[in-house]
């Protein structure tokens, strides 16, 4: 079993090798492992990819995880998951601790798109993401987290899930600092902040690689939206469905915000009633990642 | 027996005290310009998206934006009211900028914080510092001018502890938020302030819980708000810039 003492330190190091974005240092430690395989996409494209495991399945109460990436310059590498991370119920109120530490070079990406954390009834997550970039650096994070385990019953039922997303420069200046905190206490449930809402994202697309993918992507959230908001002159044309529509809220939240300078960054925010649109939802946002990483993302 | 210049001595910082006390009351004024009342903390874009449709609704927001207003904001209003100095401020500003990921909330925090720093640097004459660190900033161009951060300026200069400091930051955004559920035709005046006397005591737990803390602990406690307030650029029709 996992000792919830020691810290547990997991490191990828990429760099180019014989013009190839390679593998130089891997190293991962239960309850941790990392797969790298060969042929993700097609041999043209230049990307690494690395999947996280977890044994177990799953983060047990008490786990402290540190990982640390190091993309070099005008490397490509992408860390993705094959299924949610579950955290699983805390033991004697115990947190478990998951840290990552990634630098990104010059020109390179790095490319986070793994699938939703869900906590169990009663669990305690921290979790804490740091990059360090250049300016030209590129970086794609995916973040986000369902209310549980939906089959037990459960929503919004965990104790903390504590999220932190840091994006400093090399020069230590702050780009981005978000931090999500839900937690259970005296005073609300969670469950009450989210009306009928079960999936929480958030995506950021940062550097000149996505400037192209940003305006797609802030495009197509809003022509979502505006469908989905009041839109005084569309409810006349259609009154059939006008009772219905003035009832109802979205299925699916989503809004853009550019950040920091020259408005390098864009960050989606989205809530969703089900897992499977957010998916839909990424898979359609991200597909054009696909020429830079082998493959469109979540298929 | 005291005698008269006793008297006297002990007159005088009362009577300093409650010059200020006109000075306190007039910052929570909501005569004061300072262009509170252009937004509406989400609750326009909650409205058009039917997250808020009746008077329980506006209640729910109220109390949901008011935590994370203590949960986000309560710190760098702390930190500006105890440390009152340029270097601090500045800090802050930088941070607080990196932190607002949401560009509507990012732009109403610093068109309601430069105005309040023009506003009480040219109106509190009497507590020089402001002008000259608005002076001084302004010429530096660095500087972003976050709302939060110079609220707990101002109430430091005109001799608000720092746990008034922190329950009148809570106090000013409920007001503007109730303003603009009138506006929304929400709620009617008297409901309004029934509304604000009723979360008060809501609103005092929520200072409690938030209050003293570190810049590095401020955190977004209500993801879904966050959201639906980025839609504020998407309406089709708004009356509130936020």
């Amino acid at each position: 079993m996992s000792n919830g003492e020691e810290e547990k330190e997991n490191s990828v190091v990429v760099e180019k090798v014989g013009g190839r974005s390679s593998i130089t240092t891997c190293l991962s430690r239960y309850p941790l492992k990392f797969i790298s395989p060969k042929k993700v996409g097609p041999s043209n494209i230049d990307a690494v990819w690395v999947y996280v495991l977890n044994y177990g399945g799953g983060i047990v109460s008490g786990d402290r995880i540190l990982c640390k990436f190091s993309v070099g310059d005008a490397c490509t590498m992408v860390l993705t998951t094959q299924g949610s991370t579950k955290v699983y119920k805390s033991v004697g109120s115990k947190c478990s601790h998951q840290i990552l530490e990634a630098r990104v070079g010059s020109n390179a990406l790095l490319a986070i798109i793994p699938d939703p954390v869900t906590c169990f009834s009663t669990a305690r997550y921290y979790q804490k993401q740091v990059f360090t970039l250049s300016s030209d650096s590129n970086l794609v994070i995916v973040d986000w987290i369902t209310s549980g385990r939906h089959e037990s019953g459960e929503k919004w039922d965990f104790d903390l899930y504590r999220s932190t997303n840091n994006i400093f420069f090399d020069d230590g200046q702050p780009l981005f600092l978000d931090t999500m905190l839900l937690e259970k206490d005296k005073f609300g449930l969670v469950k009450e902040h989210m009306l009928d809402y079960q999936v929480i994202a958030m995506i950021v697309l940062l550097g000149p690689k996505m400037q192209y993918i940003q305006n797609i992507v802030q495009d197509n959230v809003k022509r979502i939206m505006t469908e989905q908001l009041q839109n005084p002159s569309a409810a006349l044309s259609n009154q059939k469905s006008k009772a219905d529509f003035f009832m109802t809220k979205p299925t699916l939240v989503a809004s853009c915000s550019v950040f920091g300078p020259k408005k390098i960054g864009l960050i989606v925010r989205v809530a969703s009633v089900t897992t499977e649109s957010v998916y839909k939802f990424l898979r359609h946002q991200l597909a054009p990642l696909e020429p830079m990483i082998g493959v469109p993302p979540y298929r | 027996m005291q005698t008269k210049e006793e008297k006297e001595e002990h007159r005088q910082p009362v009577f300093e005290n409650s010059f200020l006390q006109w000075s306190q009351w007039q910052l929570l004024d909501s005569i004061l310009p300072t262009g509170g009342f252009a937004h509406s903390f989400g609750l326009e874009a909650a409205v058009q998206s039917r997250i808020v449709s009746d008077s329980n609704d506006l209640k729910t927001f109220l109390i949901h934006v008011l935590e994370n207003t203590g949960s986000l904001f309560l710190p760098f209003v702390y930190s500006t009211c105890t440390s009152p100095n340029m270097e601090n401020w500045h800090n802050l500003d930088r941070i607080l900028d990196a932190t607002l990921t949401n560009e509507v909330g990012r732009k109403a925090s610093i068109s309601q914080g430069s105005a309040l720093m023009r506003v009480a640097s040219a109106v509190f004459s009497e507590m020089p510092s402001l002008k000259t660190m608005r002076d001084a900033s302004l010429k530096l161009g660095t500087v972003t001018f976050h709302h939060a951060p110079i609220f707990g300026l101002t109430c430091g200069a005109l001799g608000f502890d720092s746990t008034s400091s922190q329950r009148a930051y809570i106090f000013i955004t409920m007001r503007d938020v109730i303003s603009a559920a009138t506006r929304l035709n929400l709620i009617g005046p008297l409901g309004a302030a029934l509304l604000q006397h009723q979360v008060a005591p809501i609103a005092e737990v929520i200072l409690e819980k938030w209050m003293n803390r570190d810049v590095e602990d401020a955190c977004q406690t209500m993801p879904l708000l966050d959201t639906v307030q980025g839609c504020h650029g998407y309406l089709f029709s708004r009356l509130f810039s936020s």
